[in-house]
């Protein structure tokens, strides 16, 4: 099958449906021509729904009033936030007429992965997602990985907020501080004073220089991904130690908002960016040379995402969390040629991979994860507005996949033997019997499972199905049905 | 069959009488509302469905009919004797306490009823019986629920989700213990069937399997113990996620005295004077295709808990501080449909039509059973394989609604059992 020929209806409305989708009741909802279906979706990703979702700035207001330990309203309203902030990405997923789109958003935010287990972030996820990535999801690659490394969210999870130049005019400040205060302790000790607390510890700078984490980050899970990564889909990386302290002398600087407020807006000035920090004088990465300023990082990232280790790296990233574990080295690369031809155009990759006579195999390969197993069970009863009703993870920190919760920097696994844990399994098979006993009663699940999988539908679950004992139970097995469990 | 008596109203308003005045009960969790208007005392219905149909000559087994022994082969041999009812008809000898309970005269056996619905599908047939139409689909709500519905009479679900039965009435409560449903053994049995091509996700679950029976996955969280997760309408009080991120799980020998502990909870709730007047149990694994007679094994096993659950729930409902609630009260035991009255290759029986169903409780007429015998013979059965239906679930449930909880004939006729003028009522309840 050439690129250019239809894949067979019935099967590709199923394919549209759950493997570039996250599920429907109904493949009539997909109609005839399941590619239209899906490119009439490539775009920015809609707004997420839920009241009052915070934007960075309220977040980080919360995050500050919820600091003092006896702050316990504060604390209360900054737990509500994230819970809130849980809800929209699950529900606004789960009720979308737009599910590729949605798919693709939770694949970005995945990929540039800000994560709330750590006490600099709280409460700040939310908003990362709808600032950095939902908006930027089908323009330019540039302009995605420039809002998501540059967002202060980003910034603290990967302590760049704390990363001064070692010549920074701040750590030269507070050197000659340092100094003079050991001196004074030399000077008190030696005239025999008793009782100060002022020994050399304390009179350390806290800050003496560059913290590499999100250096290091971005040229190994944002772009070149990790040296000697790629394999069968070419070489990533190709970046040495010295290009990772480059690119954090390059980022120092990038804080976040400053406590008294944004810096003056004249030109040149970045609202996250404070000067101060910044180590001074020009940096070579990759071999090219940056000026000093915030400039810098801007150029040194539209750098990073024209090049073609960067576009191997998420081509297979992409192919792997649509397609398969193993996604077709062929697919990679012309996924990959794309974007290096169309300068990082995000719609050119995913028109690519819509064409593609690959992605349109029919047999199910990639399981889902735990959010992708809740999400389309909740699409498949229909529940998806009540989805995390009663708790604002549905049910997923037992699944193992707690949202905004993502263990790494390198986001959650999108292979299945990270998910097949023989517990991981069985807690499936609970929240599944769960589901099941709230709605099984009211639903048919073998009418459901044929309007939703259609030709995906084995004979052989189907006779499951029919053998049921009762309604829950059937539907329990049809959540649990490999042909559900895959896509 | 018998004729309604006019007099009952006058019991019931007795009933009333004695309640608001005798009734001192301990309610347990005095903190608890309860959806609907307090009405203290009065009627209760409890109602139980056995999902996934059961044998209801297993359960009844009808010795005395010549076509038994040869149809049933080895299902007709009981390790113990059946316990004897009549002439014609015992009881399975997992069931000593029901046993005790007809001989007392609280219980009444009905035998060839089921529902007007012959296509032995469990969802469709399931639907029917507690939608209450005559076919599936045709009614979307339950035909409690809307025997109830207009009045502030309350209900109760003792599982997570409103069940279809029902539906229709607003004042519904549900309760159900805080932990996961055990998926136990028959969906894990049913699973495996349904990875026999997915080597990894079967893998992964035998792999589960083998360690929830070896006990080296954590204790579960609520073992035993129940914590009330009381909420009104749809909602069930488990929550997940945070506090119970380990995730764990009743092991798979826990459904017994989960159920055992569902029917205390219900009676719990039943003897408060503000408690439901109609309760839903469910008590599901009833669909035998195979080893009916292995001991320990499903069937007897289920028969078992059945017997164990009615004698808690009586338990409670007589205990000192029930008052008279057991006199107030009607427990039906339903089943969607019964099963082939020949043994089948696998040491089992098939969906079939005619079963039986049984009612008990203090205002019950028992000690009897109630049937219109078709007799087991080929030529006598339903389609040549099926025990006949001769008794209409439906006369049973209108009986009940109207002899029992009260409602109006006419409400009956119109809302709750639509095209059920013409059942005639039976003579269950003590007058």
């Amino acid at each position: 099958m050439s690129p250019l020929t239809q894949p067979d209806p019935a099967a590709a409305a199923a394919i549209a449906a759950h493997r570039f989708g996250l599920g429907e009741p109904d493949l009539a909802l997909v109609g005839e021509d399941a590619r239209a279906w899906l490119r009439a979706q490539i775009g920015p990703a809609d707004p997420q729904r839920g009241t009052g979702l915070p934007g960075l700035a309220e977040a980080l207001a919360r995050q500050t009033a919820a600091r003092p330990a006896d702050a316990r309203d504060a604390k209360d309203a900054l737990r509500a936030q994230v819970q809130a902030d849980m809800r929209a990405r699950l529900v606004t997923a789960a009720t979308s007429t737009r599910p590729f789109a949605e798919r693709l958003a939770l694949f970005w935010c995945n990929h540039f992965t800000v994560s709330l287990g750590k006490a600099s972030t709280q409460g700040l996820v939310g908003a990362y997602e709808r600032e950095a990535i939902r908006p930027h999801i089908a323009g330019r690659l540039v302009d995605l990985l420039t809002a998501a490394v540059t967002h202060p969210a980003m910034l603290r999870y990967l302590d760049n907020h704390l990363s001064a130049g070692p010549q920074s005019t701040l750590v030269q400040r507070l050197g000659r501080r340092s100094a003079m205060a050991a001196a004074a302790a030399a000077a008190a000790a030696s005239s025999g004073a008793a009782g100060t607390d002022a020994g050399p510890a304390s009179t350390a700078p806290r800050l003496t220089g560059l913290n590499e984490n999100l250096a290091r980050e971005v040229l190994e899970l944002h772009t070149l991904g990790v040296a000697g990564g790629g394999g069968l889909y070419g070489p990533w990386g190709g970046y040495s130690q010295a290009d990772v302290s480059a690119l954090a002398a390059v980022l120092t600087g990038w804080r976040g908002p400053r406590p008294g407020g944004p810096a003056d807006a004249t030109a040149g000035t970045e609202p996250d960016f404070d000067p101060a920090w910044h180590q001074p004088g020009p940096k070579t990465v990759l071999g090219r040379r940056y000026d000093a300023g915030p400039l810098a990082l801007r150029a040194v990232l539209a750098d990073l995402a024209r090049h073609p280790a960067t576009h191997r790296h998420i081509a297979t990233k992409l192919a792997r969390h649509l397609l398969a574990d193993q996604p077709p080295p062929a697919l990679v690369a012309r996924m990959a040629q794309r974007l290096t031809d169309t300068d990082g155009n995000l719609p050119a990759l995913y028109q690519t991979l819509i064409d593609a006579p690959e992605a349109w195999a029919s047999a199910p390969a990639k399981l889902k994860t735990p959010e992708e197993f809740v999400l389309s069970s909740a699409r498949l009863l229909r529940v998806g507005e009540q989805l995390a009703r009663r708790a604002p993870d549905a049910g997923l920190a037992a699944l193992g996949q707690r949202p905004h919760y993502a263990t790494s920097p390198a986001g959650w696994s999108d292979l299945a033997s990270d998910w097949l844990g023989p517990e991981a399994v069985w807690q499936r098979v609970e929240w599944a019997a769960q589901a099941a006993s709230r709605q099984g009663a009211q639903v048919d699940a073998r009418a459901l499972a044929q309007a939703s999988l259609g030709v995906l539908l084995s004979n052989a679950t189907r006779q499951q199905l029919e053998r049921a004992a009762d309604g829950p139970q059937a539907l329990t097995l049809l959540l649990m049905a490999p042909e559900f469990q895959r896509r | 069959m018998p004729q309604h008596t006019a007099h009952r109203i006058d019991r019931r308003a007795w009933l009333r009488a004695a309640s608001a005045t005798g009734m001192g009960a301990l309610a347990p969790w005095a903190g608890l509302s309860l959806a609907g208007a307090a009405t203290p005392g009065g009627p209760r219905l409890v109602l139980m469905i056995l999902r996934g149909g059961m044998d209801g000559l297993s359960a009844v087994p009808a010795l005395g009919d010549p076509a038994f022994a040869d149809a049933r082969g080895a299902l007709g041999r009981f390790a113990s004797p059946a316990l004897p009812l009549d002439g014609l008809f015992a009881l399975h000898p997992a069931l000593p306490s029901l046993h005790t309970m007809y001989g007392q005269g609280e219980l009444a056996v009905l035998h060839a009823t089921g529902l007007p619905y012959r296509e032995r599908s469990h969802f469709d047939a399931q639907q029917v019986l507690e939608s209450g139409g005559d076919k599936p689909f045709a009614l979307d709500t339950g035909w409690l629920g809307r025997a109830l519905a207009g009045s502030t009479r309350k209900a109760m679900a003792f599982q997570p989700a409103v069940p279809l039965v029902l539906r229709g009435h607003t004042e519904v409560d549900t309760w159900a213990p805080s932990a996961r449903p055990d998926p136990g053994a028959d969906l894990v049995a049913r699973l495996e069937r349904l990875y026999i091509d997915d080597v990894p996700l079967a893998s992964a679950l035998a792999r589960a399997r083998e360690l929830r029976d070896n006990g080296t996955m954590p204790a579960p969280t609520v073992a035993g113990g129940m914590a009330p997760g009381m909420v009104t309408g749809q909602a069930n009080g488990q929550t997940n996620g945070q506090t119970n991120a380990a995730g764990s799980v009743a092991p798979l020998a826990a459904p017994r005295q989960a159920a055992l502990n569902l029917a205390r909870q219900a009676a719990a709730f039943l003897i408060r004077p503000d408690g439901p007047q109609a309760a839903v149990l469910d008590l599901g694994g009833w669909d035998s295709h195979a080893n009916q007679v292995a001991d320990p094994g499903p069937l007897v096993n289920n028969l078992r808990l059945l017997d164990a659950s009615l004698a808690a729930l009586r338990e409670g409902l007589t205990a000192p501080a029930a008052g008279d609630t057991w006199r107030r009260t009607v427990v039906l035991v339903v089943t969607e449909f019964g099963r082939t009255v020949a043994i089948n290759g696998t040491q089992g029986t098939d969906h079939g039509s005619g079963g039986a169903a049984l009612v008990l409780g203090g205002a019950v007429r028992g000690g009897r059973i109630v049937t219109d015998w078709p007799g087991l013979a080929p030529a006598q059965r339903f389609e040549g394989r099926d025990l006949r239906i001769t008794t209409d679930l439906r006369a049973v449930f209108k009986t009940v609604l109207i002899e029992h909880l009260g409602v109006s004939p006419a409400q009956v006729a119109q809302a709750a059992l639509p095209g059920s003028e013409h059942l005639p009522r039976l003579d269950l309840l003590r007058s």
